[in-house]
């Protein structure tokens, strides 16, 4: 045999090698794209850091990125309950520090009273005011104050109420006291405590997954809900893995005035302790 | 998943990619090479049947030079007018001359048909090893990462070792064919050197005529 089919032979076996890689790179891309189409949640309206959370107090920007999906899908249930259909949201989860993200409800009741009752000072309205016509400039989605009005809804819904961690008033149309606040960043601190990754993984800053939970009165977890995946399976796994393990949850205190509280948190590699 | 593999289970990995693609190149040349040898080798010992004289026999071949049957009559040819110039006619001495250039031209061929094969048995014994290297290696990362976090669940451990072991995968992958292609070579390899004998104690035969 003259050495000229060496070569031949070579690229032949290259090329074997080549495709036989390829057949096994393909499924797995392919089942990464269906992950990836899952997930297309919807995410909800987020609170501003105006107050801070005392020993927490880094502030943050508040021009967010946003979240550009369209209102109607989102999937949330209990959203139809406590709002009327037409209803549509606002979104605007802010990126800061902790890398946690509210997720509020926008239960925006009737505004004047609501404020009033709750005895907020000319100056913080006026600040509300500002920050809602900056959303409405960020985004096209009708005010939902109005619409509210409109629908003649009270706002006084008996399902469970949104929070965020870093919450003010914005977004709920009340502030959050500091024993919720603390409840909330405790509850965070938990997860973070609970959450094991991979040390490969502090590397892929892309990875965000946005979860909501539920919780009872008395502190259980009833409901965990991606509003957002990161697409990569394994991340998501070590989130839901971690946040039940922390259930049940200290009893919720009894400043959220609610039989279930709903909190978000937002989950990047960099948060894991 | 090797995306995220560190340096070492990518080089092991790149190593026994391409013993790998070494050892399916040698696959499919000596699979090649001993299809062609041995259907020379049925030809020959048809046609040296059927083909009374030697001298008829060096004529048959004479257009096709590359067939290792062809060259063992060509060598005892060579040595036997080597030998008609020195002192004609065929005696005892003269035999036994061209039996031993026989014999050097069918270790040539073996040869011949030996070479590279060697490196089938080394990717077959070391590309287990080498793989075994990058799994021993990941695992040694995975511990490191349980002492550096504190934290035991299969979350933070279970992809690296799984990572690992991708190495090991990869390296049996490459040596299985490897000990099975060896094995087969080194069967067909016995059939051919047997053909060869045949053909050289029938080239014999035709000068003794």
């Amino acid at each position: 045999m003259r050495e000229e089919t060496w070569y031949k032979m070579l690229i032949v076996s290259t090329i074997l090698h080549l495709v036989f890689l390829a057949a096994f790179s393909i499924p797995i891309k392919k089942s990464a794209k269906r992950i990836d189409l899952s997930s297309s949640y919807s995410v909800n309206l987020v609170g501003d850091m105006a107050g801070g959370i005392p020993g927490h107090g880094k502030g943050m920007p508040s021009g967010a990125e946003e979240l550009k999906t369209p209102p109607l899908q989102q999937k949330t249930t209990h959203e139809k309950v406590t709002r009327p259909p037409s209803a549509k949201k606002r979104q605007a989860p802010v990126r800061q520090e902790t890398k946690a993200v509210s997720l509020s409800k926008q239960k925006v009741p009737p505004k004047n009273d609501r404020h009033q009752a709750e005895g907020l000072t000319k100056d913080e309205l006026s600040r509300l005011d500002r920050r809602i016509s900056e959303m409405q400039r960020r985004t096209n989605y009708l005010d939902v104050t109005q619409m509210r009005a409109k629908a003649g809804d009270g706002g006084k819904g008996s399902g469970a109420q949104g929070y965020g961690l870093p919450i003010s008033g914005q977004g709920t149309g009340r502030p959050l006291d500091l024993v919720s606040q603390k409840y909330i960043f405790d509850i965070w601190e938990k997860i973070k405590e609970a959450w094991g990754l991979p040390g490969s993984y502090s590397s892929k800053k892309n990875l965000e997954s946005i979860v909501t939970i539920k919780i009872r009165k008395d502190g259980r977890i009833i409901d965990i809900n991606f509003e957002k995946r990161s697409g990569n399976r394994l991340y998501d796994e070590s989130i839901l893995r971690a946040i039940r393990s922390i259930d049940p949850l200290p009893p919720v205190p009894p400043s959220f005035n609610s039989d279930t509280v709903e909190l978000g948190f937002r989950f990047m590699p960099g948060d894991v302790s | 998943m090797l995306y995220s593999a560190g340096p070492v289970a990518k080089a092991v990995v790149l190593i026994l990619l391409i013993f790998s693609i070494l050892s399916w190149t040698i696959i499919l040349f000596k699979f090649k090479q001993y299809g062609k040898t041995e259907k020379d080798g049925d030809r020959f010992l048809r046609t040296i049947r059927e083909v009374g004289s030697f001298k008829k026999l060096t004529t048959v071949y004479r257009g096709n030079p590359d067939n290792a049957f062809y060259r063992l009559v060509i060598a005892s040819y060579k040595e036997i007018t080597s030998m008609k110039t020195e002192n004609p006619g065929l005696t005892k001495e003269g035999i036994a001359r061209i039996e031993n250039v026989l014999k050097i031209t069918i270790s040539e061929e073996t040869e011949r048909l030996e070479r590279r094969l060697s490196f089938l048995a080394t990717t077959a014994n070391t590309a287990p090893f080498i793989g075994l290297f990058g799994t021993v290696w990941g695992i040694m990362d995975s511990f490191r990462e349980i002492g550096l976090r504190g934290t035991t669940s299969l979350a933070v451990v279970a992809p690296g070792i799984s990572e690992a072991l991708i190495a090991t995968a990869i390296g049996l992958a490459t040596a299985i064919p490897a000990v099975l292609a060896y094995n087969y070579f080194l069967g067909r390899l016995k059939g051919i050197l047997a053909k060869m004998e045949n053909a050289s104690i029938y080239i014999l035969n035709t000068i003794d005529r």
